[in-house]
């Protein structure tokens, strides 16, 4: 292959192909946690493609010298490291986001996600690519929690990023208060799984016929 | 022997990489401290303000804030019992109480203003919560906070009392948040009980 396909290839699959969220299921817990409100979600989509596509970078770099028997230990240790530097900054200088995330941002530093991403790729993989992978990662999962979000904040609100939306915002719409309670987000959360499966066992039916 | 398959490497490795990535983290940490502590301030500060009857313009910077907050509010002392003073011309205008007691997944923050003479609130605000954003949440929303303005603290029993939104109001009454029963009955719980403690300790005032 050559290296510009390599590259489409890994943010297709980490995109779509083996989406994180609906196609690894990973992750779901900060996904059913943060995403009640559109821009929560954003801020907590943003922490996520930082911390994975940086600490991809490093893992990588580091992996000629990290010594097998501690490499968990030294990718656990990098991803804390990106995740705490974004949760200081958030809290010098976004200080009402760092409040509405709460302990979300540093719970980042235990999403599979990362840690899946920098075992299973930045291990054994060149700096660059890794840190494509890392960043489109971060995007696919973002990319998710965000459907989910547009969806809660919605229904349950009738607004989106905190503008009120016409007709949602009406008093013909009746909001949907459990949409921006725990049991939305898995409401929501599976029946997106269950739609982008759809698609894809489709898909891979089509082509398994054709061969 | 390669020095990757020392032993002790895998040790000085681990010890290297922590050193490193903990020596910038506290360099930026130290860096930011003062920023965060300010931030916390300024949230305070602001509660404080807006819980009592004084104009912030809608955009103020965070040192715009903290001059009115210098010039009108005068720190508590055993006569107010625990109670902010809001000054102005040399006369008493209002107190701001701090109120704190859990909420339903964290503790709450917050400030209430009462008149001088004690007999009506001015307002209240929030600076620390963590309640569900949308539900017990929207009690730092202007549509919750606003309902205390002028309402009248009662002399006897509970002082000020949160009721279901289906429930008649009188003058010393607030309807709760639809939805947040949890949030609005224990915010209502830890505010009337120190709101009692503060009337009953301000009644025995000299």
């Amino acid at each position: 292959m050559t290296p510009s396909n390599r590259t489409k290839d890994v943010v297709l699959t980490a995109l779509w192909g083996d989406n994180p969220v609906f196609r690894q299921i990973l992750g779901i817990c900060s996904a059913l946690a943060v995403t009640n409100l559109v821009l929560n979600t954003m801020v907590m989509g943003a922490a996520v493609v930082f911390s994975t596509a940086l600490s991809g970078l490093t893992v990588s770099l580091l992996r000629k010298w990290t010594p097998r028997v501690i490499r968990m230990m030294v990718e656990v240790l990098v991803i804390a490291f990106y995740v705490i530097l974004f949760d200081q900054a958030l809290k010098a200088y976004w200080p009402d986001m760092s409040r509405n995330l709460g302990p979300y941002v540093g719970l980042i530093i235990t999403n599979c996600i990362i840690m899946g991403r920098a075992e299973a790729y930045a291990n054994a993989n060149p700096p660059v690519l890794s840190f494509i992978d890392g960043f489109f990662s971060g995007v696919g999962y973002a990319i998710v929690l965000l459907c989910v979000a547009i969806i809660r904040e919605l229904l349950g609100m009738g607004s989106l990023l905190g503008i009120p939306i016409p007709f949602f915002s009406s008093p013909l719409w009746d909001r949907w208060i459990i949409m921006v309670m725990p049991p939305g987000a898995f409401f929501t959360l599976a029946i997106i799984v269950w739609l982008a499966r759809a698609v894809q066992v489709d898909k891979e039916t089509k082509k398994g016929s054709k061969a | 022997m390669a020095l990757r398959e020392r032993t002790w490497f895998p040790i000085l490795f681990m010890f290297v990489i922590t050193l490193c990535l903990s020596a910038v983290i506290i360099l930026f940490g130290s860096f930011t401290r003062r920023r965060v502590k300010d931030n916390e301030r300024l949230s305070y500060e602001r509660a404080v303000l807006q819980a009592l009857p004084i104009d912030i313009p809608v955009r103020s910077t965070p040192s715009r804030i903290h001059n009115i907050y210098i010039t009108n509010i005068q720190e508590a002392d055993e006569y107010s019992a625990g109670a902010l003073r809001y000054v102005k011309d040399d006369s008493l205008v209002a107190y701001a109480l701090p109120l704190a007691g859990p909420g339903f997944w964290a503790q709450i923050k917050g400030v209430i203003g009462i008149t001088a003479d004690r007999r009506r609130v001015t307002g209240i605000a929030f600076y620390e919560q963590n309640e569900t954003p949308g539900l017990g949440g929207e009690i730092i929303k202007s549509e919750f906070r606003s309902q205390f303005q002028g309402k009248k603290i009662a002399l006897e029993g509970v002082p000020l009392k949160i009721l279901p939104v289906t429930a008649q109001l009188d003058e010393s009454s607030v309807h709760a948040i639809t939805g947040a029963t949890q949030t609005s009955n224990r915010l209502g719980k830890f505010m009337n009980e120190q709101l009692a403690a503060w009337r009953e300790s301000m009644n025995n005032q000299p």
